[in-house]
């Protein structure tokens, strides 16, 4: 993979999305694909996921290329790696002083030692070169589907963000209420809370001041709050409207912004509706999420365990593990060639970390009541994949040593791609 | 016991969010006094504030445009609440641009001061921005705890320096120590001292003028015979200064400090429409 940003908006508007993915989890999942790169992230308590998609025509120029040597299987193979949000940040730290000095973005994949490396060409000559190392990783993605939501609601970030100053940077939670005549944002609290001592705030808004206004069904969902400012953020830097996707509570809240050339989604789980559910076993969250499961799972490719909802064979350690691992289909790679070792440990990793969160649950936090699909990634040691992204651009003078020598190394690649003519900039 | 207000006027909504700013620096937790034609803040000198207390007295006719008070009984109409005026602060900091703000106490979940802002928007209907501001209201057996300060028996009262020199001095010298002393005299001179093991640093202040005060018997005390040169002085927690000194958004009318030697430190901040004394105790 190498790809190369040049224009210092679209290196803002990078940044901040790294930002943005950067509240939801300490590490992302940084996954080349031939139609543009994308980044995804999911909290440790499984309770949001961020996903922000660049399509090859955001940057500059983009070159992904497969050589891939003869392998038992031809598939179209991806090569997610996982990257540590802490290496990555320091990169895109001042996002707004990136303008005035950096020219240049170019960021390239080599798998054969695992770096993915971060060239910021800057001002008077000087080079950044940041090689961080990555770990392999089944890329997660969430399953959502966001046109069967009864609500949707579309206003531009910065609405959103004069709605939520008004909340306290300590805020965590907040549960959007609506019907069909008025939109509500309000503090939550707990039941359990001292309300002498909490000061509880709520803004109602007319419908008229949002974009799009559709509201089939009543309702009131509660999600945190810190997730979705990273979300306001980026979406400002892009001035691409809001969408926010939601249904009753207890099912996930999507936001997301789409444009032509990125698109990103932070899906958040949202707060069951508590006096309806007792301790039970079963919580009907999980219901819930079996069933949307089971149609979203139904229209997505043919997975190769084929069984989806057969999730049994990792031995869970305890009876709430075990209901866990049901709820959330896991696609088994033992049958996958060579990554048997780590699969078994990720399900196994998988299945404390649903655990955890299903006990967690009785005491406030909620996991993402949607299904996690994963891609069936078959990385084969023998194939090596490496992705190429150009740039050409307005070009100084003094950077000329280094463009040749990106030239040198273009050469070498194979230059299939249509997008390169296409890209190619006065 | 009911209490309703509403400001209109930008200008004095800036102006009362400066106030609740100020009072919120000084103060995690304060009684709000209402009575018909005043506020107050209050903080008494108990043991948990360090001994420091505070009076800060608002006439609201300057603030609000509707103001309605019921108090507790006919002939103590008045209302004494808890309240941590951050939270009130914070409400107020994002009504910048309000079209109105209105106050009421409320008792839902438990009594509140509910403060609903309402924001112009691009729609027909107006956005509405509501805080519950959790107060706890103090029975009238307790209100003798939070009676007005009397002016203490000072042996010197000055005019103070310039409040941005002042603040600008005390915070370098917070640094350096704890505690500072304030010395001054009837000669108009002010003297800022710490004094550590390495270093000690001095701040003179000359010129300031001394307020005169008129006594209760009518008669104005006179610098005559008073001996302009000797200082009185006392040495206070810096931090408090300085939260006293960094509160304060605008400057005063009015500046003055009375220091009753190595017992307490009364500062008196006057503004048009606000009067703020704050009572510092000296150290051992």
């Amino acid at each position: 993979l190498k790809c190369i940003l040049y224009c210092f908006l679209f290196l803002l508007v990078f940044g901040r999305a790294v930002h943005a993915i950067a509240r939801v989890s300490d590490e992302f999942c940084f996954d080349p694909l031939e139609k543009g790169l994308a980044l995804r992230s999911v909290n440790s308590s499984r309770s949001a996921y961020a996903y922000v998609f660049f399509s090859s025509m955001f940057f500059q120029h983009y070159r992904w290329t497969a050589v891939s040597q003869p392998c038992q299987k031809e598939k179209q193979l991806s090569l997610p790696c996982k990257l540590i949000i802490k290496s990555v940040l320091p990169i895109f730290r001042c996002v707004n002083l990136l303008e005035r000095n950096v020219e240049k973005c170019s960021i390239y994949t080599n798998t054969k030692d695992c770096h993915v490396t971060f060239q910021l060409l800057c001002r008077n000559g000087i080079v950044k070169t940041y090689n961080l190392t990555f770990q392999e990783c089944d890329p997660l993605q969430a399953v959502f589907a966001k046109h069967l939501c009864p609500n949707i609601l579309k206003v531009h970030s910065r609405l959103l963000a004069d709605i939520i100053i008004h909340f306290p940077t300590s805020q965590e939670e907040v549960t959007l209420s609506v019907t069909p005549v008025k939109v509500c944002f309000k503090s939550y609290a707990e039941e359990d809370t001292d309300f002498s001592k909490t000061m509880l705030t709520e803004i109602q808004l007319n419908p008229d001041e949002f974009d799009y206004f559709q509201v089939g069904v009543d309702s009131k969902v509660t999600f945190c709050l810190k997730e979705l400012r990273g979300l306001l953020a980026f979406s400002e830097a892009t001035s691409v409207p809001v969408s926010i996707h939601f249904d009753v509570s207890g099912k996930p809240v999507a936001f997301s912004i789409e444009d032509m050339v990125l698109e990103a989604s932070f899906i958040l789980a949202t707060l069951s509706d508590i006096e309806n559910e007792t301790a039970s076993q079963e919580p009907p969250c999980f219901s819930q999420m079996q069933e949307s499961k089971a149609e979203a799972i139904a229209s997505k490719k043919p997975r190769q365990s084929g069984n989806a909802q057969n999730t049994a064979s990792a031995a869970p350690a305890s009876p709430l593990a075990k209901q866990a691992i049901k709820s959330v289909p896991r696609v088994t790679s033992k049958d996958v060639a060579g990554t048997e070792g780590t699969a078994i440990t990720k399900t196994n990793e998988q299945a404390m970390l649903e655990a955890e969160s299903v006990e967690s649950r009785y005491h406030k936090v909620r996991t993402l009541p949607i299904v996690f699909t994963l891609y069936l990634s078959h990385f084969c040691k023998c194939c090596i994949f490496q992705f190429h992204l150009l740039f050409f651009g307005a070009v100084s003078f003094k950077e000329k040593d280094a463009i040749n020598h990106t030239f040198h190394s273009l050469a070498t690649a194979s230059d299939t791609e249509e997008d390169f003519g296409n890209m190619q900039s006065s | 016991m009911r209490f309703r207000a509403k400001i209109v006027d930008l200008a004095c909504l800036n102006h009362f969010s400066r106030v609740i700013n100020t009072i919120a620096k000084l103060a995690k937790t304060c009684t709000l006094r209402l009575t018909v034609s005043k506020l107050y803040f209050i903080l008494s000198d108990k043991v948990a504030n360090g001994g420091v207390s505070m009076w800060c007295e608002l006439c609201q006719g300057n603030f609000f445009d509707e103001f309605q008070m019921e108090g507790v009984a006919a002939d103590h109409n008045e209302i004494y609440l808890e309240l941590m005026p951050e939270n009130l602060s914070r409400a107020l900091k994002t009504a910048q641009s309000a079209k109105a703000v209105k106050i009421k106490l409320t008792n839902k979940h438990c009594p509140c001061l509910k403060v609903a802002v309402e924001l112009p928007s691009l729609s027909s209907s107006s956005r509405i921005v509501t805080h519950d501001i959790p107060v706890r209201v103090i029975p009238r057996r307790l209100w003798n705890d939070f009676r007005e300060p009397s002016v203490p028996d000072f042996d010197v009262s000055i005019y103070l320096p310039v409040l941005k020199t002042m603040k600008s001095v005390v915070e370098r010298m917070k640094n350096l120590s704890n505690c500072i002393v304030i010395e001054a005299n009837f000669g108009g001179e002010m003297n800022l001292k710490i004094e550590t093991d390495v270093v000690s640093v001095t701040t003179h202040f000359k010129d300031l003028g001394n307020p005169t005060w008129v006594s209760e018997d009518g008669c104005q005390s006179s610098v005559q015979g008073r001996d302009l040169q000797s200082m009185a002085e006392a040495r206070i927690d810096i931090k408090k200064l300085q939260q006293l000194l960094a509160g304060q958004q605008v400057n005063p009318t009015k500046a003055l400090c009375n220091i009753v030697s190595k017992k307490i430190v009364h500062f008196i901040l006057l503004h048009e429409d606000v009067s703020l004394q704050y009572f510092i105790p000296a150290l051992a």
